[in-house]
């Protein structure tokens, strides 16, 4: 067994009670705030020493000077002499621990007087409640990093039944930027579910938004790690790789040439797929689009009539010219346009109960939406998506709005997730848990302002995702700025470093003082943690992302120059087929229209053909063959009046 | 080189009950010498030793009997040429409590011959050395006398010793008393008495008496010693003008643990 490093002690007026205790240690001690120590009681309780477990939180150290006042007296005023002095003062290192876990666990009763042991791994897997979950046969722990004090470096694993659901789930993390916490933390964090996550729990993916600047536009590339980290994965068992399988998705540019993302380069071309919808795919999810004086009842409910009754199916009424069969925006256009003049032609005010103003503002509001969201939403129709039904286990999806308006973002946030909500219900999604990473929750689920549908979606899979393995990784700058139940039905919270002007709202002040010092001065790659099956939280160290960073690919990987529309048919069809040459496509689209180029462009980037050149040609409008005008007839020249003509040569 | 160590006694007793109207008194006393390393104070060796005094001669005679597990000290007898105290309550307390002292001074004795036989390094020891010949003759030991209800000078002396300065010293004289071993000590002024009482940073210093040793080099290497040891300052203890901070980690040290 080691030494001893301190001695448990209470007075009355600093007593113990059965959550904490204060203990000196030598002052070389390697005990700091965040170390989980074990104290051995001395009085049998029901037959069994009692062991208690606690962190420290606090730490004070102070010398048998009464005053400062004798201090200067000693050394004459002078700082100098008293480095002469050979005497340094009796001196304490006198700290405060929460108790993590006490043994026997009944009765609980104060922390008696002991010795204090620096914790060993076995100690901190008692401590943290880990024994309950890292047994074999039944085990479900998921590593998040390492312990580390006074030369234990023990492994710390989540529940992934807390983590992941149903028990609980969800999980926040908060830290300033820009110093690698919030998605280092993430990538990390994933590729270690990836690892552990228990066969007997089913599959698992994780779909990612990436919301600013190239973060997560590098997944499955190799980034550079150091041999420390090395160490940490062997120590954590996760393999120092990137991810093997991910899938980007990004809209197009509003000129529909490009996709819109920073993974443009031809490079890594091979997994990005547009996302891309239409009139049907949007509808359903007008509200996120349109503000509250937009949807009044009775918007609401034309729309809701056109969403049912017009949209995807054959449309006739006495009051149209012809039957409308509507699939995309420019049908829908048609048809308001359709209605609107039968409406003037009878000199009618209503249709079906809904006002010609109603008709109006949701006619101009809804075609505006394929201008606002232009390059997500296509006029045409086409729609190029998430592969719902086909998700596969162990897979990123990272979805790159960082390049999207607010509102078309708002879109694919309310989409995806309500799709992805669905499709778990209905289990038709093809993995049974699905991790959706958004960061920046400050802005979509904001403690304040006005209710928006993003932020009544998150609080919805905040509420209730475990249920259906739908699991929210939220992060952001400032958790005290984001909406209470998000982060409140986060079972696991993650802390970097953090502002000093954060931690000293509310929400912190269940943290000792020290902790919250450690916190604003965290190292890079240092986390707190909290979890469930923690009762207090607990600092730990993870490895740098085996993952190369956002600026290194964008660095190594630039952006695609803005290409024009014969190059962007090359580069989406060279993924497809690599003979396809610029020559080539330039013949093909010469003398056709941009629209139509890139509507065929977009249908045989969907369908994916085997004969691509082909089927692009295809989808091409079919030209009329040229003729050359007949050259008009001669004409006849008019007889002349005959000669005996009475009435002629008169 | 300096001190490397400090030696100092504590003693406490108090009165359990009364039988018959005498005191049984608890006694504790103990003595711990201080060793310093890298600057810090750790315990070098310490003794703790707790006694019951019961005055004999004024309990019933089962009384004692029933004591006697205890190993009861008689706070009644005669001790040396000191008479044997009255029935008053006041007087066998009285010497109860001497006794306890008496005690003290015996484990600061004792430990102070511990350090002769395993050290050479200095020690400074808080009060006389001459109540032990073994002491008495260690050149490792210097006692250092606070208390001043005996000057060691008549006449003009007296007025040089209150007279001194910050760092100042007398001149080594001998002190022989009848029944303690005999020591070489001087008057040495730690700090400046100006305006304050005159005995104000006054110490005497004893040192074993070498007849082959220059004395007076002894003395200004020992008084350079102890005005080394003026910082860090014993307050808030009373004493602080004349206790060394090693000395006062000793009390605190027997305080804590006794």
């Amino acid at each position: 067994m080691s030494s001893p490093l301190g001695r448990v002690v209470a007075t009355e007026r600093r007593p113990n009670t059965p959550h904490e205790f204060h203990f000196w240690t030598a002052l070389d001690c390697p005990v700091g705030i965040g170390t989980i120590v074990r104290v051995e009681g001395t009085q049998p309780v029901e037959n069994q020493i009692p062991q208690i477990y606690g962190i420290v939180v606090e730490g004070l150290s102070y010398t048998d000077l009464q005053s400062p006042l004798h201090d200067v007296l000693g050394h004459d005023g002078s700082p100098e002499a008293a480095s002469l002095a050979p005497t340094e003062r009796a001196e304490i290192r006198l700290y405060t621990a929460a108790v993590l876990r006490q043994l026997p666990e009944e009765p609980l009763q104060p922390v008696p007087m002991g010795r204090v042991y620096l914790a060993t791994d076995e100690d901190v897997a008692i401590a943290l409640r880990m024994d309950g979950y890292l047994k074999e046969g039944s085990r479900t722990g998921i590593p998040i990093g390492i312990y580390r004090a006074g030369g234990t470096d023990a492994p710390i694993y989540l529940d992934a039944d807390f983590l992941l659901g149903p028990e609980a789930a969800h999980l926040n993390i908060t830290g300033v930027s820009g110093l690698a916490t919030k998605t280092s933390a993430v990538e990390w964090l994933l590729q270690s579910i990836f690892t552990h996550f228990p066969p007997q729990k089913g599959s698992v993916a994780a779909v990612c938004f990436n919301v600013k600047g190239p973060d997560l536009c590098f997944l499955d590339q190799p980034g550079s790690i150091d041999a420390r980290d090395r160490e940490l994965y062997d120590k954590l068992g996760v393999p120092a790789k990137p991810f093997e399988k991910t899938q980007y998705f990004a809209p197009y540019h509003s000129k529909g040439h490009a996709l819109n993302t920073l993974r443009s380069n031809d490079a890594l071309a091979y997994n990005v797929h547009p996302l891309t919808w239409g009139l049907h795919e949007v509808l359903q999810y007008a509200e996120v689009l349109l503000n509250k004086d937009d949807i009044d009842a009775k918007a609401d409910a034309l729309i809701d009539f056109i969403a049912r009754n017009v949209v995807g199916q054959e449309f006739a009424d006495p009051i149209l010219s012809r039957p409308h069969r509507v699939q995309s925006f420019a049908d829908l256009e048609a048809w308001f346009r359709d209605l609107l003049r039968g409406m003037e032609a009878k000199n009618s005010e209503s249709w079906r109960t809904h006002h010609v103003a109603t008709i109006r503002k949701v006619r101009n509001r809804l075609s505006n939406i394929s201008t606002r969201c232009a390059g997500l939403v296509t006029d045409d129709g086409a729609v190029s998506d998430l592969p719902f039904g086909t998700f596969e286990d162990r897979t990123v999806y990272v979805i790159d709005v960082a390049g999207l308006e607010e509102d078309a973002q708002d879109l694919v946030f309310a989409r995806v997730i309500t799709k992805l909500r669905e499709s778990l219900e209905k289990r038709e999604l093809g993995v049974n848990h699905v991790v959706v990473f958004v960061d920046e929750l400050n802005k979509y689920a904001p403690n304040d302002g006005q209710d928006t549908y993003v932020r009544k979606m998150l609080l919805d899979i905040a509420e209730r995702g475990r249920y259906l393995g739908l699991v929210l990784f939220g992060a952001q700058q400032f958790r005290s700025q984001v909406h209470r139940r998000v982060v409140g039905n986060a079972g696991s919270a993650l802390y970097g470093r953090m502002d000093a002007d954060e931690l000293a709202t509310p929400g912190y002040a269940v943290l000792s003082p020290a902790t919250r010092t450690k916190l604003a001065t965290l190292e890079k790659g240092q986390l707190m943690v909290r979890h469930p099956h923690f009762t207090q939280p607990v600092f730990v160290r993870f490895p740098r992302p085996a993952i190369m960073r956002g600026r290194d690919g964008a660095e190594r990987f630039p952006q695609a120059a803005t290409p024009t529309l014969d190059q962007a048919i090359l580069r989406s069809l060279r993924a497809l087929d690599s003979s396809v040459t610029l020559q080539w496509v330039q013949d093909a689209i010469n003398i056709h229209e941009e629209q139509a180029v890139i509507r065929a462009r977009n249908a045989t980037v969907r369908a994916r053909p085997n004969d691509v050149k082909s089927y692009f040609k295809a989808q091409l409008p079919a030209l009329v063959v040229a003729s050359s005008a007949k050259p008009r007839p001669a004409g006849v020249a008019i007889r002349g009046t005959p000669f005996d003509d009475p009435y002629g040569n008169g | 080189m300096g001190f490397v160590a400090f030696l100092d006694g504590v003693q406490q007793s108090r009165v359990v009950t009364f039988i018959d109207g005498a005191p049984i008194v608890h006694g504790t006393a103990g003595a711990a010498v201080r060793e310093r390393r890298d600057r810090r104070m750790h315990s070098w060796h310490h003794r703790v030793e707790h006694r019951l005094y019961a005055p004999r001669q004024h309990l019933q005679p089962g009384i004692w009997e029933r004591l006697a597990p205890f190993r009861p000290v008689d706070s009644s007898a005669q001790e040396g040429e000191d008479p044997a105290p009255s029935r008053h309550p006041l007087s066998t307390l009285e010497r109860a409590v001497h006794l306890v002292q008496r005690h003290r001074e015996d484990l600061e004795q004792r430990l102070a011959e511990r350090w002769c036989d395993h050290e050479s390094r200095p020690l400074f020891v808080d009060g006389g050395i001459s109540g032990s010949e073994r002491v008495a003759r260690a050149r490792c030991v210097v006692g250092v006398v606070k208390s001043h209800r005996t000057l060691y000078a008549v006449d003009e002396a007296v007025g040089i010793v209150l007279r001194l300065a910050r760092a100042e010293r007398t001149t080594v004289f001998l002190i022989e008393p009848k029944k303690r071993a005999p020591v070489a000590s001087w008057y040495l002024r730690l700090r400046d008495a100006t305006g304050r009482d005159p005995t104000f940073g006054l110490v005497r210093v004893e040192v074993a008496r070498e007849p082959a040793e220059d004395l007076t080099a002894r003395a200004d290497q020992v008084s350079r010693w102890l005005l080394a040891e003026g910082a860090p300052l014993a307050l808030p203890d009373a004493r602080w003008d004349r206790m060394a901070y090693g000395i006062r980690d000793s009390e605190e040290f027997l305080k804590a643990i006794t």
